[in-house]
């Protein structure tokens, strides 16, 4: 049986019906790094191509926003916020939800978008929502400077030994928002209408989760309902590495959020892998 | 010494065919009206029709595929080649039966897939060929054969947008062919490019099969199937009607669609 061996000594690939369900194959999508890398610089590529003030609506985009946010809600409904200038206040959780919904937006879409090439040739459709993690991440690395700016300007905020604890939560925020993202992508090939509701979700995902307000101006005993939301204990834990707002997260809650996260993760990458089987097929 | 290349066993590809009695369900709205929808059906204005009904594009197709054989795929439009492709490409699955893939598969089955045309050419050719699953530095080493090939020195940093068709179909021929497939399958390509660049790419697909390539090859010129492969399959609803000598196959084949006009 000699003959039936691969003759660089590589298994055969062996193509069977889906099953229903699927685990993500890490293996291959290592041996596809090399797209990983070209999928990430297209992605900057055409951002910063297409747009005429391209790199600067980074950083506008979190300002706008904060100066908006600035007027209303810290200027004229003066929401109390222990005493933190309410632009850091904001911006430190806003920089954190921005990143999470561009990973979301960019997974979600990275079936239905990427259908010309998907109907056409073989990869693992994985590295296409995974990609865009990427680019998000640079995103957050130019709002991360914004609001490090900002707190300089300051001088109560300066950098401490909690910035140890940003890489976790950073983690964290990309398990987690890379599978809500894939999820709503897996969905989106069977509904169209999950981008309308996609953007709905979002919208309402934003306003109980306190980015703009904080958890205290709730009733003790409603506080609870916010921490139903995994991105509550985030955004609580990003505040404290910025702003030392709060005490250091307990080290079982960022285990919680991540054992959730991943959980979260591998439901999406499930169903996304059980609609990649079917997306060359209904489109 | 024989030697695999692929290896089909019993394999079937079912597609649903939808009755759009109440269009696609592809909204939400659309499904929260299933419910009323099949009340409707079952009361006597509408007749009972069902929702959808299977349709195979396969049948219970078999082969085997040794190193360094052409074959090319003949039949009816609709009668299941680029299903077939679409299988070994593995762009679908497919619903039953098995297919073993002894060497690497490089599939075209449309010209400039996978191409930016806000990227320039050098660009799309290592996020083409990474696509198709090239490891970088082999895309580097092909790099300046596939510029040579393609004829776009000039413009291989312009975005592919300004191309004229011709100048992007030779681009995208020349990456999958120089891409060192071990199977390569294609699609109705041969087509490709002035009368020129046809015979380069023919020239090209015989030297592939010289050194080696397994080469599988879906055409309505059954011409082109005679002077490059040896093999050929005819396919008909679904199933293998003939299988051998291209030659032969051909004849047949033209003999039947001849029938079909009288």
């Amino acid at each position: 049986m000699n003959f039936l061996k691969r003759q660089n000594g590589i298994a055969p690939i062996v193509i069977t019906p889906p099953a229903s369900l699927e685990m993500p194959n890490f293996r291959e999508l290592w041996e596809y790094k090399g797209l990983f890398f070209f999928l990430i610089r297209r992605d900057i590529k055409l951002r910063f191509q297409q747009t005429v003030i391209g790199f600067l609506w980074v950083v506008l985009q979190p300002l706008i926003q904060m100066l908006i946010f600035y007027v209303i809600l810290g200027v004229l409904v003066k929401v109390p916020t222990n005493g933190i200038p309410y632009h850091l206040f904001f911006l430190s959780a806003f920089v954190v939800w921005q990143f999470f919904i561009q990973v979301v937006n960019g997974c979600a879409y990275s079936l239905v978008g990427n259908i010309g090439v998907i109907t056409k040739s073989y990869f693992p459709r994985l590295a296409l929502p995974l990609s865009t993690i990427a680019s998000a991440l640079i995103d957050f690395v130019v709002s991360f400077l914004v609001l490090q700016v900002f707190l300089l300007f300051d001088k109560n905020y300066p950098v401490t030994y909690r910035y140890l604890l940003l890489p976790v939560l950073l983690i964290i925020t990309v398990i987690f928002s890379s599978g809500v993202g894939m999820l709503f992508g897996a969905l989106m090939v069977v509904f169209r209408d999950t981008k309308n509701l996609l953007g709905f979700i979002l919208l309402m995902w934003m306003y109980v989760t306190p980015i703009i307000y904080p958890v205290s101006i709730a009733p003790e005993k409603y506080r609870i309902l916010f921490y139903l939301n995994p991105l509550t204990s985030l955004v609580d834990a990003y505040r404290w590495v910025f702003l030392g707002q709060g005490s250091l997260p307990k080290i079982s809650y960022l285990l919680i959020s991540l054992v959730v996260a991943t959980l979260i993760w591998f439901i999406g990458a499930i169903a996304f892998r059980a609609m990649e089987n079917r997306i060359a097929d209904v489109m | 010494m024989r030697q695999l290349a692929i290896r089909a066993e019993n394999v079937w590809k079912e597609y649903r065919i939808r009755h759009n009695l109440e269009g696609p369900q592809t909204s939400f709205k659309a499904v929260l009206n299933i419910p009323f929808n099949r009340l409707k059906r079952n009361s006597e204005e509408y007749p009972r029709l069902k929702r959808s009904e299977p349709f195979f594009a396969l049948k219970d197709v078999s082969f085997d595929v040794e190193h360094g054989e052409s074959i090319g795929l003949m039949g009816r439009n609709g009668t299941g080649k680029s299903t077939l492709l679409k299988i070994l490409s593995r762009i679908t699955r497919p619903s039953k039966g098995k297919i073993t893939l002894y060497q690497r598969v490089n599939a075209l089955l449309e010209v400039g897939t996978g191409f930016n045309t806000e990227l320039s050419g050098r660009e799309n050719i290592y996020l083409n060929g990474s696509f198709l699953g090239m490891k970088t530095f082999e895309i580097r080493q092909k790099f300046e054969e596939i510029v040579a090939f393609s004829e776009v020195e000039q413009f291989i940093d312009t975005p592919v947008k300004y191309y004229s068709s011709g100048m992007f179909v030779r681009l995208a021929f020349s990456v999958a062919v120089h891409l060192t497939p071990e199977i390569l399958l294609l699609d109705e390509i041969l087509s490709v490019g002035d009368a020129g660049f046809q015979q380069k790419s023919m020239r090209k697909m015989k030297e592939l099969l010289g050194s080696g390539a397994t080469i599988i090859l879906v055409s309505h010129n059954a011409q082109a199937i005679r002077d490059i492969c040896k093999r050929a399959i005819w396919l008909d609803k679904g199933g293998i009607q003939e299988d051998g000598l291209s030659s032969i196959v051909a004849e047949k084949y033209s003999a039947f669609l001849d029938s079909l006009a009288s």
